[in-house]
């Protein structure tokens, strides 16, 4: 049997083998070639991709480069979203490489998110942990912790430093061991068809009556259109880190294995893989 | 919101107690005709809503192509200046007067059970504002407040129920500046309309005003 532990080093670890390619209409002075790269599913796009940039405006005119966007088939994508939950809703029943386009230009202000420079993705990083501790703990434990604590979280994540990471991470994972888990869980629901970005509500991890809820319990509470009734054909698909967890898993064993290092538990509900 | 709870230091907004008193500044609203109103997401979660339009000030670096470009963190200055831009070649900057159409959201977090302002901006060809564009129209009496007050300055974030890039005033530190206003009508035997009180605080640090006859218009829930 798996220790739990392993489970915490194989979400930090998981990769997604991409291929990036640079918008055709944007022009160069040579043919630019794909570059390809292991995103971290637990890593953010625009803190992972100085390589990408640094290959393709080998290729781009200086005079045409502004602030670096990236797009899957169309839809822009938000670097502040984890890789992994990117992939998960938009290209997870689709053939690997994944392939990302790489734009320099005309920058979607409607739609993304500006990402000048990396201490805005420590910012928000670091809001995000905050915010899943307000939720897990009244917010306690991170304000009990000092500057270089919060430093020493978004230094592991930047350099890919599991141990260095988890270090700090652990304390946000204690609960009083009386409450049988954290007073709520931290999570959000993706869906691509939804003008919603996504579901976040308030959901206690164990019942009025002492009882371990599930995750079949939070789907039924907050997304009951994600389970389907026993005759049915499957409609869709509810993944965290690209897997389908067993719809009976305590919610407070995912929250604190299966959550990102941000903290949250991110759940994308996808269309089933038709055959 | 009961009296009790304020002896335990509780300045938690839950979401009945939001919808109640944002019905209540509504009510009053519609009286005025300033603007305001109620966007239902289902049941008693939705959010309140006001646009407005404002003079305001825009600015542009004109490169010496004559292409413009509108930089994040580079200062807005008058017309003579000359400033450097990032080739290490020169061009003007100018300012000019425009319509700026504001948007502000009142949403309610659930995380911090608070509330949460959210706006945009944009010029009136629909152009968003820039977070410098958005800093230099914040009128200079309110700027030392947006510097120093309890929030995390000005940041850009995606509103939760629209997905799109909104500017926010971040909700952690609302229980700073709510607990004496709190406190303070407990202590005189009123009761107050956090939806109300918290607007009156966070508003006008980026152009929202609440103009004086809500304070006495506007009730608390029970």
């Amino acid at each position: 049997m798996a220790d739990d532990k392993d489970v915490l080093r194989d979400v930090w670890f998981g990769r997604i083998p991409t291929c990036f390619t640079l918008y055709p209409d944007e022009v160069t002075e040579r043919e630019a070639e794909p570059f390809y790269l292991l995103l971290p599913r637990v890593s953010y796009l625009t803190l992972v991709t100085d390589k990408v940039k640094k290959h393709f405006l080998k290729v781009v005119k200086a005079e045409d480069v502004e602030e670096v966007w990236f797009e899957y088939e169309g839809t822009p994508l938000k670097w502040h979203y984890p890789i992994g939950v990117l992939f998960d809703l938009h290209a997870s029943n689709t053939a690997l490489p994944w392939s990302v386009t790489v734009h320099f230009k005309d920058f979607p202000e409607r739609d993304l998110l500006h990402c000048p420079s990396s201490s805005v993705i420590e910012a928000h990083f670091m809001s995000s942990i905050k915010e899943a501790d307000a939720l897990k703990h009244k917010g306690q434990v991170i304000h009990d912790m000092q500057k270089k604590d919060h430093k020493q979280l978004w230094m592991g994540l930047q350099n890919d430093k599991f141990d260095q990471f988890w270090a700090m991470n652990r304390k946000l994972m204690e609960y009083p061991t009386e409450e049988g888990g954290f007073r709520y869980v931290p999570f959000r629901i993706y869906q691509t068809l939804s003008e919603r970005p996504f579901i976040q509500r308030l959901f206690r991890p164990v019942s009025a009556e002492g009882q371990a809820l599930t995750l079949g319990d939070l789907l039924k509470e907050v997304f009951p259109a994600a389970m389907c009734q026993d005759d049915e054909p499957k409609r869709y698909q509810v993944l965290v880190h690209g897997i389908e967890p067993l719809l009976e898993t305590p919610i407070q064993w995912l929250s604190e294995h299966l959550s990102h290092p941000d903290n949250f538990l991110h759940i994308s509900v996808v269309p089933a893989a038709s055959d | 919101m009961s009296d009790e709870k304020l002896g335990n230091t509780n300045c938690c907004l839950d979401q009945k107690t939001f919808y109640l008193c944002c019905q209540l500044f509504l009510h009053h609203s519609s009286v005025l005709g300033d603007g305001w109103s109620w966007r239902e997401v289902k049941g008693v979660e939705g959010y309140m809503k006001k646009t407005v339009l404002v003079p305001g000030r825009l600015g542009s670096l004109l490169s010496q192509h004559g292409q413009h470009k509108t930089e994040e963190y580079i200062d807005i200055v008058t017309e003579e200046d000359q400033v450097d831009n990032v080739d290490g070649g020169t061009c003007s900057v100018c300012e000019s007067q425009a319509v700026v159409h504001y948007e502000y959201h009142v949403l309610y977090s659930c995380s911090y059970q608070a509330p949460v302002l959210y706006f945009r901006a944009s010029s009136m060809d629909g152009r968003p504002l820039s977070l410098e564009e958005v800093w230099n129209n914040v009128h200079p009496n309110y700027r030392e407040r947006l510097l120093q007050g309890p929030w995390d300055t000005l940041t850009q974030q995606e509103h939760p129920l629209l997905g799109q890039p909104f500017f926010m005033l971040h909700p952690c530190r609302t229980e700073e500046f709510i607990r004496p206003i709190l406190q303070m009508a407990h202590s005189e035997k009123r009761r107050v309309n956090y939806i109300l009180a918290w607007l009156s605080v966070v508003g006008p640090v980026v152009g929202l005003d609440i103009p004086l006859s809500y304070s006495t218009a506007v009730t608390a829930p029970d």
